[in-house]
């Protein structure tokens, strides 16, 4: 061991529990807390007035969620970044054996029952693939990033999962985990250039791709370009939708009120469509309340990455953030006629078990990374002594 | 990677205080300045990435004002344009729920006519208008247009892009002209009370029927009670209990108990009011204003009442349940008895046949008679709906009537007549009149005394029994303190006699029992037992579920928060007779 390494150990000495606890950001638990309660309300009116099915199974989801995101916070920063490989390596393990279940089962099954709730494997990933790049990242060199080399290991890491999650189909958490992979390279200094020439790629793909798109895709995308020409069938969604939001005009038509979500009208009212039902009921103000909630988790969520000393935490928080953002605009920019119909929930808010766990272990790894944000660590890796 | 754990606090203690520093850039600066750009780079594209989310973000927002408020606001305006020039004026008045949703109205169209004479080549003009209106019957089209007529209905109530299509294809020989047609954008779901028009704008069933002439000469809308989210609630959930037991239809009623406004009315099957002559007569036939059926058990609630309010029986009186009554070739038994003696609240909670036809004999023939007239269960009910059902009685009505009727045999009632009977049990004794058309504010319902206040309290605490110890367990909704009565009965064949496999399971009931405000009624029409119900098709399994979850979703949709659960008013019953009765009808 040199006396390099040895000074770095050194400058990293274990913080006490009780410190950690200090360090916590609870403004940004409070954000959770207050996320939560909307989903629980919003949930408890979809079913008309009831904590069945869904408001309990949220609220106890939450509760659990809370306890894994304070214990991820919590855990030393060193073990998050050393479990990153074998971390990522399970989750593309369970991807793959959803994949053969799948194909066994002649279905679209994307989950794997674990009893108490049912486990989508892609969405694990988009974390387990933010920290798998982040560390790798981290581990290289600023110039070594212009050999395009050494870009082949992360395109590795983020293609094998996509690819996987595209074939059971899923394109919106496809694109997701792309998305997150793109912001992380971009993050990490990756020239510009090298993004332009990806986006004319697929500029020039897209006609092929195009003709791969199953039918039922095709006519999601042309709806979405004009939903006007079905109205009653693909663009149904989307009609509703817009007319429920419209509907709730300033403040709403008042808690369990709105007749597009109670009347069935809206498909999807606890998961996808949530955030209509939200407008119907509280208005244009109840909207952007919520959307200033989601708001201040991302400022939170920045700040901490501007923080962070290394760059693994730096990358990953930056990257966590970017993920939650995502769920947020691609589901509101959904319900709003902006994009296709893609079925992305809004975390902490929809109902869904993995989304909460997705979510909480994010916002536990973003919180981590505040909590440890002197720590450094050493760009091969840890070393310790002989 | 292939790395040795790190041991724990093995580097602190040892550490010179000088020498922590804190500051890894600064450390870092001075080692490296390579990863001093990676830093500077690093946070440039931080920075920018967090301005970009706050763009998107920005975009998402203005988005949401643009359509929950700018849109708002011209909403009104396009509806202005479109009626304010009196271009066109809907030649009949729209039907309103109470709420003010849409249930019919009149929407300008188009009706396209041909002139066969002036058509060149009528085979393909009819091939090529098929191929724009695919509902439009081709060969019916090609023998009217190959006709040497001159004047052809094509087709009246043309979308707007039919009209379209067909002024495209601009053959000589069509005409398009001003039209208008009804439309019901809730289609199904309320066709049995709306009803529907003839294709010239006259009523033929429901209220389109019984207001024709006030809808064909008004401008203002009518609006009717029904309620179109209970409405909602009702037919989903009545189709669910059908589906379940296979049954091959249900009514479900839900009135106001103390106006009499009918906030919701269920006849299932349904069919589709823009398309009434595609339904079966089983489809547009209204099972719960029409049609009639025995609700067995259920009318114990109307028998009982009779009882203690002619004095002639107390809650506190008891017979003995355990022998069977014999009349003439009638044997009277319980369904699953309790073979012991039984006091009123138990003859009732336990729904026993006996007690309840010694309960019957203790009052007499003509004065139950005259209770049951007094419920209105002896003439078909007034209801502004044309369809309204005549009950089944026994003529002559002999005692024998009078034991069998006491529990429900041998009576065939409309859902609607039990509903109303049911609501003067339990909102204080009167009976009001039901209307399917909003009241007024303050506007009072005609009501008519039939039983005290008193006891009409004491039935709404036995009905509280049924569901808390008795059949009726599985209609409660938490917090909402149901009260009612179960009833199967056997269905009656054409030929006459009962059916024995074929059944009808209903389930009368109240909310918040304490101080009723809504009647629930709920029935399916033969529904077969199933695994889940242990092989039971009765009332119990079949009936009380659905009103259960009905109420518990109605509740906070009328606005009334679910109550914590009090505690029941009263102790519980007293289930030991104190007095003793009945010895002069078991010795008959």
């Amino acid at each position: 061991m040199s006396a390099l390494d040895d000074m770095r150990l050194r400058r990293n000495p274990e913080t006490p529990l009780a410190r950690k606890l200090l360090y916590l950001n609870w403004g940004l638990v409070l954000l959770v807390l207050a996320l939560a309660a909307v989903g629980t309300a919003m949930l408890y009116s979809a079913a008309n007035g009831s904590f069945e099915p869904w408001a309990w199974a949220h609220m106890a989801r939450v509760a659990g969620g809370l306890l894994l995101l304070l214990a991820v916070a919590l855990t030393d920063i060193r073990l998050w970044f050393r479990a990153a490989y074998p971390f990522y390596a399970l989750c593309l393990l369970l991807l793959i054996i959803v994949e053969v279940k799948g194909m066994v089962g002649m279905g679209a099954q994307r989950w794997i029952n674990l009893g108490f709730m049912q486990l989508q494997p892609s969405e694990l990933m988009k974390v387990a693939l933010l920290l798998a790049l982040a560390r790798y990242f981290h581990g290289i060199a600023h110039r070594d990033l212009r050999h395009p080399l050494y870009l082949l290991v992360p395109l590795a890491l983020a293609l094998t999962p996509a690819a996987l999650v595209l074939r059971q189909p899923d394109l919106g958490t496809a694109a997701m985990l792309l998305m997150g992979a793109g912001t992380l390279f971009f993050l990490a200094g990756v020239r510009l250039w090298k993004f332009a020439l990806v986006a004319a790629g697929i500029g020039a793909l897209v006609p092929i791709a195009w003709s791969f798109l199953h039918d039922y895709q095709k006519r999601r995308v042309l709806v979405f370009l004009d939903p006007s020409t079905d109205p009653l069938g693909a663009g149904y969604h989307i009609t509703q939708s817009k007319i429920a939001l419209g509907s709730g005009g300033l403040f709403g038509k008042g808690f369990l009120e709105g007749t597009q979500g109670h009347l069935n009208f809206l498909p999807e009212r606890q998961t996808d469509f949530i955030f209509t039902m939200l407008a119907e009921e509280f208005g244009l103000v109840g909207a952007l309340v919520l959307l200033g909630l989601y708001l201040l988790v991302f400022i939170y969520g920045v700040a901490i990455a501007l923080s962070a000393g290394s760059q693994f935490g730096r990358l990953l928080a930056m990257g966590l953030t970017a993920n939650l953002f995502f769920y947020v605009f691609i589901n509101m920019a959904m319900v709003m006629g902006l994009l296709p119909v893609v079925g992305v929930p809004l975390p902490l808010v929809s109902y869904g078990g993995t989304v909460i766990l997705t979510t909480m272990l994010s916002l536990g790894l973003i919180l981590n990374v505040r909590i440890h944000r002197d720590y450094h660590i050493p760009r091969r890796g840890l070393r310790n002594a002989p | 990677m292939n790395e040795p754990r790190e041991p724990k606090g093995r580097h602190q203690g040892d550490l010179p205080s000088g020498m922590d520093l804190g500051q890894p850039e600064r450390w870092v600066v001075g080692l490296d300045g390579n990863r001093k750009q990676a830093l500077e780079v690093g946070r440039t594209r931080l920075i920018l990435t967090g301005l970009l989310f706050a763009f998107a973000f920005l975009a998402v927002g203005f988005r949401l004002v643009e359509l929950s408020w700018l849109q708002n606001d011209m909403a009104p305006r396009i509806a202005g344009t479109m009626e304010a020039p009196g271009e066109w004026q809907a030649g009949r008045a729209g039907i309103l729920d109470r709420n003010g949703e849409v249930l019919a109205a009149n929407l300008p169209t188009m009706a396209l006519y041909a002139n066969p004479r002036e058509l060149r080549d009528p085979i393909e003009v009819a091939d090529r208008l098929a191929e724009v209106m695919p509902d439009a019957i081709g060969e019916r089209l090609r023998r009217d247009l190959d006709s040497d007529r001159s004047f052809v209905w094509v087709k009246r109530c043309l979308s707007p892009q039919e009209s379209s299509a067909v002024i495209r294809l601009g053959v000589p020989g069509l005409h398009l002209q001003r039209d208008e047609c009804r439309f019901y954008p809730h289609g199904e779901l309320v066709s049995h009370v709306v009803g529907f028009t003839d294709i010239d704008d006259r009523g033929l069933a429901g209220m389109e029927r019984a207001f024709d002439a006030w809808l064909a000469g008004g401008e203002t809308p009518l609006q009717l009670s029904l309620d179109l989210r209970v409405q909602h609630v009702l037919a989903e959930e009545l189709q669910a209990a059908i589906d379940e037991f296979s049954g091959v239809g249900g009514a479900a009623v839900v009135m106001d108990a103390d106006n009499g406004e009918l906030l919701g009315m269920v006849s299932l099957p349904s069919f589709d009011p823009r398309m009434p002559g595609r339904a079966t007569e089983e489809q547009r036939f209204n099972r719960a204003a029409l049609g009639v059926y025995e609700v067995g058990s259920v009318l114990k609630s109307f028998s009982t009442a009779a009882a203690l309010d002619s004095g002639s029986v107390t809650l506190e009186d008891g017979w003995d349940t355990s022998q069977p009554i014999r009349v003439a070739r009638f044997t009277i038994n319980d369904f699953r008895g309790k073979n012991r003696w039984q006091s009123v609240p138990e003859i009732f909670q336990n729904s026993s046949n006996i007690g309840t036809v010694h309960m019957a004999m203790t009052t007499g023939t003509e004065r139950l008679r005259n209770y049951l007239d007094d419920f209105g269960l002896l003439d078909p009910a007034s209801l502004e709906l044309p369809e309204r059902g005549r009950p089944m009685l026994p003529n002559p009505w002999r005692e024998i009537n009078t034991m069998t009727i006491s529990y429900g045999h041998g009576i065939a009632l409309t859902p609607l007549q039990v509903t109303r009977a049911f609501a003067a049990l339990v909102n204080g004794g009167e009976l009001v009149q039901p209307t399917l058309i909003k009241r007024l504010p303050g506007e009072q319902a005609p009501r008519e005394r039939v039983i005290s206040e008193r006891t009409s309290e004491q039935m709404r605490w036995l009905l509280r029994l049924v569901v808390l110890h008795g059949s009726g367990g599985n209609a409660d909704a938490e917090g909402y303190l149901v009260g009612g009565k179960t009833g199967t009965a056997n269905k009656l064949s054409p030929s006459g006699g009962y059916q024995k496999d074929k059944r009808i399971a209903s389930f009368a009931g109240a909310f918040p029992i304490d101080d009723p405000r809504y009647v629930v009624f709920f029935m399916v029409d033969e529904p077969k037992p199933t695994e889940r119900t242990y092989g039971f098709a009765t009332a119990g399994w079949v009936a009380a579920p659905g009103v259960g979850r009905v109420i518990s979703r109605l509740g906070p949709m009328l606005g009334m928060p679910p109550r914590p659960q009090a505690e029941e008013q009263r102790p519980d019953p007293l289930l030991v007779p104190a007095r003793l009765r009945g010895r002069s009808v078991a010795s008959r």
